[in-house]
């Protein structure tokens, strides 16, 4: 295939074939770095949270009456909401995970603040939290009935048992099996690990140590829980009502509120995430379909200030897969020049957002991935102009336009 | 002139209807693309606070881990010095309070409780609560729509006295003039003596550690009643001493920080005095024990406070330029288009050139033909931008945290964003109009 002819044409076209050029490396640069970050945010919010969270609700309970007890009212109300019939498990906690609000503390592997020193998030529940969140135990078992403490005082130290999460016993001791190892808060009161769940995702999903956590086994001092309650598949919304019936029946002398999905709860968090994902991803798709469009108008133009010269090449011999090849092969080279420029300008894109918002560098996959997509796009939207220039007839030389 | 070349652009427009069409609607795309996420970014980074951005001035003072700074390893881009705590102290809260030195000011913290009527007037609610100084009302221009702020005796005391947001009195008392009627807060009668108006500044700047675009509280309730009752914090509480925290009290003189101060400086005198004071008290404490680290204090105002709190968070910044980046594909692709059509027409403008028109008369035919092409699309973009802008509200707004909750529209951004749309469609036309006027009529007219 002689290039010369069609790289001497492509030169008397030049603002054109500029302008596709130009455009391809844009799109290349928005394109590449935008599925990149759309990427990111998909498998952010795509990770398991190690919960059974679509088939588990939350409420909050406080009583404001003189003398109301507190225990009473959640021993009575886990009693009652664990009967009912397709709820799985009920259990009190102090904050709802997924939630974006929570408690923190660092904790240490060894006493006297020594040794490994790593947050984690905490909850304090009962013994029902590891059945009633669906979390799986790695080893050991949750916590023994009686050893979950009901407090009339905040700050009592911490219960002398606990069941964590892989990640934490990972990250406080590494390489060792955690389970019965004892680990210290800041006060430096021993915490026995009783148990080990493979991954549980804490309040915060934003924060690098969102699988740090740890249920301690204790309730209280009130006036105020939350309650977690997970149902059967698809008995999640009636229970929801139900349960709000119940428990209002039992003890008009409280405040019920805040019931929510923890479905809901986990959209929300992801929230920003997700408004990221989508506005990249219908960015993308617009800049792809204006691309097209835009070279496919320029194609057609192109074929169209050339039928004459398309007609000779036709009479002197040229047949019309030429022409296609002709003008397919000059769309290429337009392509291919805009495509390098593009890579270029992704790699600075890429590079610029990551050094002003702490992202993570380019993959280059997605820059290969990028230059081999708008190579396809850019042909695909020089096809039709090319055949359109192949059905112009040789006679077309002979006569003015 | 101008009237003839706008019949040639819509005789134009005629002829190629599809061509026009997917320029305008380039435009528009990029436009809106552009409106919403500006808009966005806009309400994040708005001054909400008005003239007294200027006057009103909140401290950060490091009293933070000596082994392991506030936000390590975030360090302040005017100083290069590391940040400091957000949030103050009880005692320091309390001794800055103190201080003569302001117009105004005001301690405050985010706590909660039910609320209830004695007549069973209302069911029993949760209601977020503020426990905040009597100037709170005047140094945030606070509006009322029933009595006005208690008086700062009230404080004192503490008078059992509420303020309730027109939602909350919406719910104890149907919305009527409540001043004077009584509401149970935590077990005991507090005396309504003010209900606000409509009250929802975005950014909440006066309390972003517990999220700019949170919903304001339904009621405030005198600082001191915090004690009394001894209520903690219903909103971020961060500490780092390991202290020996037994009773209230304790939790109260610990280094744990959930208050906020902010303080009315209107004089640069005033200014230099408080950051004095700052700095002396810090060094008076050093000698009892407390501020382990390097002195290292800070004075914001506003603006600064919502720069060092990162209230327009990275993801909104990021938004907007590509959104920026998308209107510059749209606008290359138009130019491409352009060109093609312009060229298209070339013959007819080589008649015109025969018949006498000039250079310059073909380039601003052709210029008012983009023009007119981009106006199209600044309207079209524009009203698919409003359309986004109320979608966002309606669906985004109450879901998502990062993104503000009310998303302010003003015929203003429409006109910017339709004004830069026409900028840039009569930029993108000047090398299409300017070729075309360039082209010599005779190569035209020799084909034709």
């Amino acid at each position: 295939m002689e290039v010369r002819p069609i790289l001497s044409a492509l030169l008397r076209n030049r603002a054109g074939a500029i302008l596709v050029a130009v455009q391809i490396a844009i799109t290349l640069a928005i394109v590449v770095n935008a599925v990149f970050l759309t990427q990111q945010r998909v498998e952010k919010i795509g990770r398991p949270t190690g919960i059974d969270d679509q088939n588990i609700f939350s409420f909050n309970s406080t009583g404001f009456e003189k003398g109301f007890d507190f225990h009473a009212m959640v021993r009575e109300d886990l009693a009652l909401m664990r009967r009912m019939p397709g709820v799985i498990d009920v259990t009190p906690m102090s904050h709802i995970p997924l939630s974006g609000s929570g408690s923190s503390s660092g904790f240490y592997s060894l006493p006297d603040k020594k040794g490994k020193n790593e947050p984690a998030n905490i909850y304090r529940t009962d013994d029902h939290a590891v059945h009633a969140l669906g979390v799986t135990l790695a080893s050991g078992k949750t916590f023994e009935p009686d050893t979950v403490e009901y407090v009339s005082k905040e700050s009592q130290g911490w219960p002398p048992t606990a069941v964590i999460t892989q990640d934490l016993a990972d990250a406080l001791f590494p390489k060792e099996n955690a389970l019965g190892k004892v680990f210290y808060d800041d006060q430096s009161k021993p915490i026995k690990i009783v148990g080990v769940m493979s991954h549980m995702h804490g309040s915060w999903v934003g924060w690098d140590k969102v699988g740090q956590v740890i249920l301690a086994p204790r309730v209280g001092p009130g006036p105020s829980t939350s309650y977690m309650v997970r149902t059967a598949p698809g008995e999640l919304d009636r229970l929801m009502k139900d349960t709000e019936i119940a428990l209002r029946a039992r003890d008009p002398n409280r405040v019920l509120n805040n019931f929510k999905k923890m479905s809901d709860d986990k959209r929300k968090s992801y929230g920003g995430d997700s408004l990221v994902a989508i506005t990249l991803s219908v960015v993308t798709g617009l800049v792809l379909i204006f691309s097209s469009l835009g070279i496919f108008g320029l194609a057609t133009f192109n074929v169209n200030t050339r039928t004459r010269q398309i007609g000779t090449r036709r009479a002197v011999g040229a047949r019309k897969r030429d022409i296609v090849r002709h003008f397919m092969t000059e769309n290429w080279f337009v392509t291919s020049f805009g495509v390098v420029t593009g890579c270029a300008l992704a790699l600075g894109v890429g590079y610029w957002l990551s050094n002003q918002f702490g992202l993570p560098r380019l993959d280059l996959y997605y820059l290969v991935g990028g230059v081999l997509g708008l190579w396809i796009v850019g042909q695909l939207a020089a096809w039709q102009p090319s055949l359109k220039a192949a059905k112009v007839s040789p006679a077309m030389a002979t006569r003015s336009v | 002139m101008f009237a003839y070349y706008l019949r040639l652009a819509l005789s134009s427009f005629r002829r190629n209807p599809g061509l026009t069409a997917l320029m305008v609607f380039a435009i528009a795309l990029g436009i809106s693309v552009c409106m919403i996420t500006l808009t966005s970014f806009r309400a994040a980074s708005q001054n909400p606070a008005g003239d007294r951005a200027g006057i009103l001035f909140a401290p950060s003072i490091d009293s933070w881990d000596p082994n392991d700074g506030y936000d390590s390893p975030q360090t302040d881009a005017d100083t290069g010095r590391p940040v400091a705590p957000t949030m103050l102290t009880y005692r320091d809260a309390r001794a800055l309070y103190a201080s003569n030195i302001p117009d105004r000011k005001v301690i405050m913290y985010k706590a909660g409780g039910i609320f209830s009527r004695n007549d069973k007037g209302m069911e029993p609610e949760y209601i977020s609560t503020r426990m905040t100084t009597a100037d709170f009302f005047a140094m945030f221009d606070v509006p009322f729509l029933y009595g006005g702020p208690w008086d700062a005796k009230a404080d004192a005391g503490p008078d059992p006295v509420v303020v309730l947001s027109k939602e909350s009195n919406q719910k104890a008392f149907g919305g009527a003039n409540s001043i004077g009627k009584t509401i149970m807060w935590h077990d005991r009668e507090f005396r309504v003596v003010g209900v606000l108006n409509d009250f929802e500044p975005v950014p909440k700047y006066f309390d972003v550690s517990n999220g700019s675009f949170n919903d304001m509280e339904g009621a405030y309730i005198p600082f001191s009643w915090g004690q009394v009752l001894e209520l903690g914090s219903d909103g971020n509480t961060n500490c780092w001493k390991t202290e020996t925290i037994e009773s209230y009290l304790d939790f109260l003189n610990s280094e744990c920080i959930f208050f906020h101060g902010w303080f009315e400086l209107r004089t640069a005198g005033q200014q230099l005095a408080f950051r004095e004071m700052l700095d002396n008290y810090v060094t008076e404490q050093k000698k009892h024990g407390r501020f382990p680290r390097p002195l290292n204090n800070y004075l914001y105002d506003v603006k600064g406070w919502m720069k060092r709190n990162k209230v327009v968070d990275d993801d909104n910044k990021a938004m907007v330029i590509m959104a920026f980046a998308f209107l510059a594909v749209c606008l290359v692709n138009t130019v491409g288009l352009l060109l093609a059509k312009f060229l298209n027409a070339a013959p007819a403008s080589g008649v015109r050139r025969a018949l006498g028109a000039s250079r310059r008369d073909i380039f601003w035919q052709h210029l008012t033909e983009s023009g007119v092409v981009a106006l199209a699309g600044g309207l079209v973009g524009g009203l698919l931008g409003m359309a986004g802008i109320w979608a966002m509200r309606a669906w985004y707004g109450q879901f998502i945290d990062q993104v503000p909750r009310i998303l302010p529209f003003d015929s203003m951004t429409f006109v910017i964003v339709v004004s830069i749309a026409v900028c840039a469609g009569v930029i993108a036309g000047l090398y299409p109009a300017w070729r075309i006027g360039r082209a010599a009529p005779a190569s035209y007219l020799k084909v034709q």
